[in-house]
C-alpha cells in the first residue's frame, strides 16, 4: 500500500483535488499502469476519506495515452482529469489536468558522474534535461553534482531544465499562448533572425526581457538573449522515447548525449532519429506533389486542435489543393487505405505523437509544420524543425502564396512540374466514408 | 576580326536553302573539336594559326585540361562560296552565301546523350574516324542514332598527318587503310538502311568522304585534285573524281589508265598518282626545310605565300603550307554544302521522326514544308548555362513558323498529353539569341530551319520541350529523344554543413537541367540521389556542381550506388492466399517469370497499358505464346503503370471482381516498386490473381481492406517461386594490340566479366573485344585496365542487359543474401527480409 502511495502521489493528489473542491474526478492510465488503476483509486478514495468525490478510472484512450483524454472525461462530466505516468504535457482545451508521472528509480550518483565526465570532455555548457517520470531524482542529481564540484573543480556550468508545472488548467494555457503570441514577431523571414528575436523554430521559446524561456514536453528552462541553444550540450536522462525524440528534431543543430537510465551509461548515438529527420524531408517533397490531402485529426483535446486544422485547410486551399478532414481514431494502414484518393495525410496530434510513419502506408503522413513546409511555395527545409503544433499557430497566417514564377522542380520526379492542377480529382468522399471505420 | 556581322546571318537564315544544320559526331579522340577548329577559322572568328590548337567548341576548362569534349557546342557560321566553287551544284541554291549552324559533339559513350540532343536539331552529320584506328565501337553508336533520326552523313579520314609524319605510310598501303576505313563504316551505314533516306553509304569519287589532317587544318576531297587535274588531262571533273579512287591505275610513261596494275614500275593507282604522292612531297619538303624546291611546286600549284610566312620553318612551314593549298574548310564545306540536306529538304522526310500526332495535320504539314509563314513548332533539345549565375538558354531547332523576341509561346514538356494541361505553360521568350563562336548575339526573330537558343524560358523547362505559339491548342509536341545510354550509376549527395542544403537543392536542380541524361531524384530514405550514365559522366557532374552549381559550398559523396530488380524463377509452388484487416476477404494468387523478351518488348513500349488490346493479344500470342483470352485479361503494368510487371485476372465466375479491380491494381503498383526482397523494383514477374473470395456488403471490401491485402498476398507470391535478385550489366567495348589482351582479361575476370567476342581489326594489329560486365564491378574498370595493360586499352561501357544472379537470396549466407542485407541497411530497413509468414495467411 505504501508503494502505491509512494509511487503515484496520492497524498498530493488528494490535497490537491481537495483544495479545489473537486467532484467528479476521471483517473486516466495508460495501459502499463492499468493493473495499479483499482489499487491507486482506493488509495485515493481513502486517502479523500468520502466528502463525496466520484473517482473514475479511464483507459484505452482514443488517440495517445500521452494527452489528456478529455472527450472521454467529459461522457462522465468529470471536472478534473489525473493523468498518470508517461506525458506530452500538452495544454488542454477545456478540462483542468494534475499530472502524476509516476517515479522511476535512478542511480542519482552514477548518472551525476558521468555527467562530471560529460562536462570535462565538452568545453560548451551543459544543459541538464529529463524525461518526466525521473523528475523526482533531479534533487538527487544536483546535490551529487554540488558534491562532486567540490572535490573536482570544474568550471563548466550546468544547467537543469525544470518541470513546467504538474497542473494544467485551460484557462491559463490560454493566457500563456497570448502572451506567446504578442513575444514572438511572426517572423516571415525564416533564416535571419530579426533583432536578435526568436526564429521561426525556436516559437517553443519566447522572450521576457533578458531571457529566453523554452519549454518543450513539460519542462522549461531560460537561457539568456544573447546565447543560442547550439551553445548548449543537451544532456538528456532517460529512455530513448517520444519525448527524447522530440527533443532531438527540435534542438537537431545541438550535440546531445543521453544517459540510459536502464543501462547506467551515456551515449551519443543519435543517427536513428536523425535518419528520422531525413526521412520526414523525403516526405516533405513528396507532400508537395500531391493535390489531394487529407487531414487526420489525431486529438480531440489538444489545445487549439481546431484552429490548426482550419489553418491547415486554409494552406492547403491557398496552395490550390484540395483537402478532406478525417476522424478515424489511431490511423492505420486498413483506415488510411480507405481514401486511396488522398496523395498524402496531415495528422494533427500532439508533438509526441506526431511522427507516424510506417512501411504500410499507402500515403505518407506528414505533421501540421511538414504540411507548412510543402505547401507554401517558397518555404524551404531548412533542418529546423518542429513538432508542436501550436507553436505554429499565430506565426503561420497561411500568406497569400507568394506568386513566384518558376514551375515547381519535384525531387521525386527529377523533373519540374505544374502545381495547382485540381484535373480528373476523384468523386467528394461520401460522408459515411468519413465516419469512423474499425 | 569576324568576317561576318549579326544581321548578314539573320539575312542568310531566311533562306532556308542555303542552311545546312550539321553536327560532328565520331569515336572519342577522333579530332571532331580539332577539325571543327578549321571550320571556325574559315569563318574568322579564330585565327588560321592557331586553328587546331584551340579547340574552339571545347569551352570549359575542364574539357580544355582533359582533352575531351563533354558538353556539345553550337556554333552559327557564315561562308561565301565562289560561283566557281558551286558551278557543279544541282540543289536549289539562293546566292552564294550559306549559313552553316554546327554542333561540336562529345565522343565518349558516357556523354553521349548530348549526341542525342545534338543530331535532333541537326539534319546532315560529318562523322569523324582517326585513319588509322578506323571505324570504333561510338562510331557504330553514334552513326546507329544518326541514321535511327534520319540524319545523313558525311565521312572525313581524319588525322592524315599521322600517315605522313609518324608512321610513314607508302601510299598504296595507305590507299588500302582508308578504303577499308570506308567500307567499315558503310557496312554500318548499310545496318540502318532506311527507304526514305535513300542510300546513305559514303563514296570518295562521289564527294562524300573527306580526307583531313584537323590538327594542320587541311583536307581534300577528291574534287579537289579533279578540279586540279581535269584541264590537264582534257576530261570532265566527274570523270576525274572517278579515276581518283578505286582499281583505276595510271602510268606516266605511257600515260594510260588501266583498271589493273600492269606491273610496271611507274605504274600507280590514280589516288597515290595524283594525291597521296603530291602531299607527301609538299610535307616532306617542307619538313627538311628544302625551299629552294618548295617554291617552284608551290607556284605550279597555284598556292601564294605571303611574304612573312615563308619565313618560316619545320613544322609550322608546313602547317601554313598545307593549309594555303588545301584548306580543310573549303573541302569539308564543300562536301557539307553540296551532299548534306538543307533543313526544308531534309524535314521533309524527317517530319515522320518528329512530330507525334497525326502526319497530315497543319502542323505535320508546317514541319514538312519548312514554313516560315506556319505555326512555330520548336524542339528544345539541351539547356545551356549562361553566364549569369543559375540561368539558362534553351537551345533548339525551328523547324516551322517563327519564334521571335517577346513572343508569347506554350511550352509542352515531356509528360504533355494533347488534350490535357499536365506539364503545359505559356510564357514569353525574353530574348532570342543566336550563338557566333563564343559570345551571343540578340536577333529580333529566327525563322524555321535554324537553331536558336531563348532567354526566359529555362524556369519551365527541365531537359526537353515542345514550343508553340500561343493559341495552337491542339498541336501534338514533337516526339521525345530516345537515348543510347541510360542512368544506372547512382550517387548519394549531402553538404557537409547542413545549412548549405538550399544551395545543395537549388545546386541539384541546375544541375538536372544543364545535362540531358543526369537524374537528380531523391530516395525514400531523404538522400538526394544523382544518376549519371557511368562513372566519368557522374564525376563531371558533381565537378558541376560543387563548383558552378552551388558555388563550392563542400558536398559528401557517397560510394556509387547500384540498383537491382527483383525477379522470379519459377511459378509459385502453391497458390498463397492472404486475408484482409478484417478477414472478410481472401486474395490467392500466384507469380511467374515472364517468358523471355516480355520484359524488353514493355520497355520497349511494344506492349504497354495504352495498346489497342488486339494488337497486344496478338502480339502475346504470336511471340510470347499466350492465350489469346488471356492476352485479354491484363489489369495492369507496373510500377508506375507501365513498368515491366503485370497482374492477369485468371478467376472464373467470381463475384464483385471487377470492384475490387482497382484496389488490387493499387496495392500491385506499389508492391511492384517495393519488391519483399530489398524493396527494389520488381522485373518480369506475372502475378495471377486465380480466386477471390468477397464480403457480400461493399463497405467491408472497400480498397482499405484489399490494396493491403493485395499488396501481401503479391508479396507471398513472389516469395513462393524463388525470387532471385537481376543485376545491371554494361556491354564493355575495349580496343587494344594484342599484348595488352593478357592484361585485359585479367582484369575482366577479377571482376566477373565474360569476353563473349573478340576479334582483330583487319589490317591493324588492334582487337576488339566485346565482354559483359557486371555494373557494380565496374567502378575502377576504366584506371585498373589502364594500368594493367600500361594505359594501351580503353573500356567503352554501355548498360546493356539484367543479369539474373545464380544465388538463392533466401538462403542465409548466399550471395545474393549478403547483398539483399547490405542494401535493406543502406536503405534503413529491418536487415533480415520479412518472413513469407508475415505475407501468407492460413485458412
Amino acid at each position: 500500500m505504501g508503494d502505491i502511495d509512494a509511487m503515484y502521489e496520492i497524498p498530493r493528489t488528494a490535497e490537491f483535488l481537495r483544495s479545489r473542491v473537486y467532484t467528479r474526478v476521471a483517473l486516466q492510465f495508460p495501459d502499463e499502469m492499468l493493473k495499479d488503476a483499482a489499487a491507486v483509486a482506493r488509495a485515493l478514495r481513502r486517502e479523500l476519506a468520502g466528502g463525496g468525490v466520484k473517482l473514475f478510472v479511464m483507459a484505452d484512450t482514443a488517440y495517445n495515452s500521452c494527452c489528456v483524454d478529455e472527450v472521454g472525461a467529459s461522457h462522465i462530466d468529470a471536472q478534473c482529469v489525473v493523468h498518470y505516468g508517461h506525458a506530452c504535457m500538452s495544454p488542454t482545451s477545456n478540462l483542468p489536468a494534475f499530472f502524476v508521472f509516476g517515479k522511476t528509480p535512478l542511480d542519482a550518483n552514477a548518472c551525476g558522474r558521468s555527467l562530471l565526465q560529460c562536462t570535462r570532455e565538452s568545453g560548451k555548457r551543459i544543459l541538464v534535461l529529463y524525461g518526466l517520470e525521473y523528475a523526482h531524482a533531479l534533487d538527487d542529481i544536483k546535490a551529487v553534482m554540488a558534491e562532486l564540484h567540490k572535490s573536482h573543480s570544474c568550471t563548466v556550468e550546468i544547467q537543469y531544465a525544470d518541470v513546467l508545472c504538474s497542473v494544467m488548467s485551460p484557462s491559463s494555457v490560454a493566457e500563456k499562448e497570448h502572451t506567446q503570441s504578442n513575444g514572438t514577431t511572426p517572423n516571415d523571414d525564416l533564416s535571419v533572425p530579426i533583432d536578435g528575436v526568436a526564429t521561426f523554430v525556436n516559437n517553443c521559446c519566447n522572450v521576457e526581457g533578458s531571457t529566453r524561456k523554452y519549454s518543450l514536453g513539460g519542462l522549461m528552462w531560460a537561457t539568456s538573449i544573447d546565447d543560442n541553444m547550439e551553445d548548449y550540450l543537451l544532456y538528456w536522462i532517460g529512455q530513448d522515447n517520444s519525448a527524447f525524440a522530440n527533443v532531438v528534431l527540435t534542438f537537431n543543430k545541438c550535440e546531445i548525449v543521453r544517459y540510459d537510465t536502464v543501462a547506467n551509461q551515456p551515449s551519443r548515438d543519435v543517427s536513428h532519429l536523425m535518419k528520422i529527420l531525413r526521412r520526414r524531408y523525403y516526405l516533405v517533397e513528396k507532400a508537395k506533389d500531391s493535390n489531394i490531402i487529407g487531414i487526420l485529426v489525431g486529438t480531440l483535446g489538444v489545445a487549439g486542435y481546431l484552429h490548426i486544422i482550419e489553418q491547415m485547410k486554409d494552406l492547403i486551399k491557398a496552395a490550390g489543393k484540395k483537402s478532406y478532414t478525417l476522424v478515424m481514431g489511431r490511423p492505420n494502414s486498413a483506415k488510411l487505405a480507405n481514401f486511396p484518393e488522398c496523395e498524402v495525410f496531415v495528422y494533427v496530434s500532439c508533438a509526441q505523437t506526431a511522427l507516424l510513419d510506417s512501411k504500410d502506408f499507402l500515403a505518407p503522413v506528414i505533421t501540421p509544420f511538414e504540411a507548412v513546409l510543402s505547401f507554401s511555395r517558397g518555404r524551404e527545409w531548412t533542418g529546423e524543425y518542429l513538432l508542436d503544433f501550436k507553436d505554429l499557430i499565430a506565426t503561420d497566417r497561411p500568406e497569400v502564396a507568394s506568386k513566384t514564377d518558376e514551375a515547381r522542380f519535384s525531387f521525386i520526379k527529377g523533373c519540374y512540374v505544374e502545381d495547382n492542377r485540381l484535373e480528373g480529382i476523384a468523386p467528394a468522399l461520401g460522408f459515411w466514408n468519413c465516419l469512423q471505420q474499425q | 576580326m569576324v568576317k561576318f556581322t549579326v544581321e548578314e546571318l539573320r539575312r542568310i537564315m531566311d533562306k532556308k536553302n542555303n542552311i545546312r544544320n550539321m553536327s560532328v559526331i565520331a569515336h572519342v579522340d577522333h579530332g571532331k573539336s580539332t577539325l571543327t577548329d578549321s571550320l571556325v577559322a574559315a569563318a574568322g572568328i579564330i585565327a588560321q594559326e592557331v586553328a587546331g590548337d584551340v579547340r574552339m567548341t571545347d569551352t570549359r576548362a575542364d574539357e580544355a585540361e582533359r582533352g575531351i569534349t563533354i558538353k556539345s557546342t553550337g556554333i552559327s557560321l557564315f561562308y561565301e562560296m565562289t560561283d566557281e566553287s558551286l558551278k557543279l551544284y544541282k540543289g536549289e541554291r539562293d546566292g552564294n552565301e550559306y549559313l552553316i549552324n554546327l554542333i561540336d559533339s562529345p565522343g565518349h559513350v558516357d556523354f553521349s546523350s548530348e549526341v542525342t540532343a545534338a543530331l535532333r536539331i541537326t539534319d546532315g552529320a560529318l562523322v569523324v574516324v582517326d585513319c588509322i584506328e578506323g571505324v570504333c565501337v561510338q562510331t557504330e553508336t553514334v552513326l546507329r542514332q544518326a541514321l535511327g533520326e534520319r540524319i545523313r552523313p558525311v565521312l572525313t579520314v581524319n588525322k592524315m598527318d599521322r600517315c605522313f609524319l609518324e608512321l610513314q605510310v607508302e601510299g598504296e598501303e595507305a590507299y588500302q587503310t582508308f578504303s577499308r576505313v570506308i567500307e567499315n563504316a558503310n557496312v554500318i551505314m548499310a545496318t540502318y538502311e532506311d527507304t526514305l533516306l535513300g542510300d546513305v553509304q559514303v563514296y570518295p569519287e562521289k564527294g562524300t568522304v573527306a580526307f583531313s589532317a584537323g590538327l594542320h587544318g587541311w583536307a581534300f576531297t577528291l574534287s579537289s585534285f579533279a578540279k586540279m587535274y581535269a584541264s590537264k588531262f582534257g576530261v570532265d571533273e566527274s570523270k576525274m573524281m572517278e579515276r581518283l579512287w578505286g582499281e583505276n591505275f595510271f602510268d606516266p610513261a605511257t600515260k594510260k589508265w588501266t583498271s589493273k596494275n600492269t606491273g610496271s614500275a611507274t605504274c600507280k593507282r590514280g589516288f597515290v598518282q595524283f594525291c597521296y604522292e603530291p602531299i607527301k612531297q609538299i610535307i616532306k619538303t617542307c619538313m627538311n626545310d628544302q625551299k629552294d624546291k618548295l617554291w617552284p611546286m608551290l607556284q605550279k600549284l597555284g598556292v601564294v605565300m605571303k611574304a612573312d610566312e615563308k619565313e618560316l620553318m619545320g613544322k609550322a612551314l608546313m602547317k601554313r603550307v598545307m593549309q594555303t593549298w588545301l584548306p580543310a574548310s573549303s573541302a569539308l564545306l564543300e562536301m557539307m554544302i553540296f551532299h548534306l540536306p538543307s533543313p526544308s529538304k531534309a524535314q521533309r522526310y524527317r517530319v515522320e521522326n518528329l512530330y507525334e500526332g497525326p502526319l497530315d495535320d497543319v502542323y505535320a504539314t508546317a514541319i514538312r514544308n519548312c514554313d516560315p509563314e506556319g505555326p512555330l513548332m520548336l524542339y528544345v533539345s539541351k539547356m545551356i548555362p549562361a553566364s549569369d549565375k543559375g540561368r539558362f538558354f534553351a537551345f533548339g531547332r525551328v523547324f516551322s513558323g517563327r519564334v521571335a523576341t517577346g513572343m508569347k509561346v506554350r511550352i509542352m514538356g515531356p509528360n504533355y498529353v494533347p488534350g490535357q494541361k499536365k506539364d503545359l505553360y505559356v510564357k514569353s521568350v525574353q530574348r532570342t539569341v543566336i550563338w557566333m563562336g563564343k559570345k551571343q548575339e540578340s536577333v529580333e526573330d529566327v525563322p524555321c530551319g535554324n537553331t536558336v537558343a531563348m532567354v526566359g524560358l529555362d524556369q519551365f523547362i527541365t531537359k526537353n520541350a515542345t514550343l508553340t505559339n500561343e493559341k495552337e491548342s491542339d498541336a501534338c509536341p514533337i516526339r521525345a529523344m530516345k537515348f543510347s545510354v541510360s542512368p544506372v550509376v547512382r550517387v548519394a549527395v549531402q553538404c557537409k554543413v547542413a545549412s548549405d542544403l538550399p544551395k545543395l537543392v537549388e545546386g541539384l536542380k541546375r544541375l538536372a537541367k544543364s545535362d540531358p541524361m543526369v537524374l537528380c531524384t531523391m530516395e525514400e530514405s531523404g538522400e538526394h540521389i544523382i544518376a549519371g550514365a557511368g562513372e566519368l559522366h557522374l564525376e563531371i557532374c558533381l565537378k558541376d556542381l560543387q563548383e558552378d552549381f552551388m558555388g563550392g559550398a563542400e558536398i559528401i559523396v557517397s560510394p556509387p550506388v547500384v540498383s537491382f530488380r527483383e525477379t522470379v524463377l519459377e511459378k509459385s509452388c502453391r497458390t498463397v492466399m492472404s486475408k484482409s484487416p478484417n478477414k472478410h476477404n481472401r486474395l490467392y494468387m500466384e507469380a511467374r517469370p515472364m517468358e523471355e523478351g516480355l520484359a524488353e518488348a514493355i520497355d520497349d513500349g511494344r506492349i504497354g497499358p495504352r495498346d489497342d488490346p488486339k494488337v497486344r493479344s496478338k502480339i502475346l500470342s504470336e511471340e510470347f505464346g499466350w492465350d489469346k483470352d488471356l492476352a485479354k485479361k491484363i489489369w495492369c503494368f507496373g510500377p508506375e503503370t507501365t513498368g515491366p510487371n503485370m497482374v492477369v485476372d485468371m478467376c472464373k465466375g467470381v463475384q464483385y471482381l471487377n470492384e475490387i479491380k482497382d484496389s488490387v491494381v493499387a496495392g500491385f503498383q506499389w508492391a511492384s516498386k517495393e519488391g519483399a526482397l530489398a524493396e527494389e523494383n520488381m522485373r518480369g514477374i506475372c502475378f495471377e490473381v486465380c480466386d477471390v473470395v468477397l464480403h457480400a456488403d461493399a463497405i467491408h471490401r472497400g480498397g482499405g481492406q484489399v490494396i493491403p491485402t493485395a499488396r501481401r498476398v503479391i508479396y507471398a507470391s513472389q516469395l513462393t517461386a524463388k525470387p532471385r535478385l537481376l543485376e545491371p550489366v554494361y556491354l564493355v567495348e575495349i580496343q587494344a594490340p594484342e599484348n595488352a589482351l593478357g592484361g585485359i582479361y585479367g582484369v575482366l575476370n577479377q571482376k566477373r566479366g565474360h569476353v563473349f567476342e573478340e576479334m582483330q581489326r583487319p589490317g591493324t594489329p588492334l582487337y576488339n573485344i566485346k565482354a559483359y560486365l557486371p555494373v557494380i564491378e565496374s567502378f575502377g574498370f576504366s584506371s585498373q585496365l589502364r594500368a594493367a595493360t600500361s594505359g594501351q586499352a580503353f573500356p567503352q561501357c554501355v548498360f546493356d542487359h539484367w543479369d539474373m544472379m545464380g544465388s538463392d537470396p533466401l538462403e542465409a549466407g548466399s550471395q545474393a543474401s549478403t547483398l539483399v542485407q547490405d542494401i535493406r541497411k543502406r536503405k534503413g530497413l529491418k536487415e533480415q527480409m520479412t518472413p513469407l509468414s508475415e505475407f501468407e495467411d492460413k485458412l
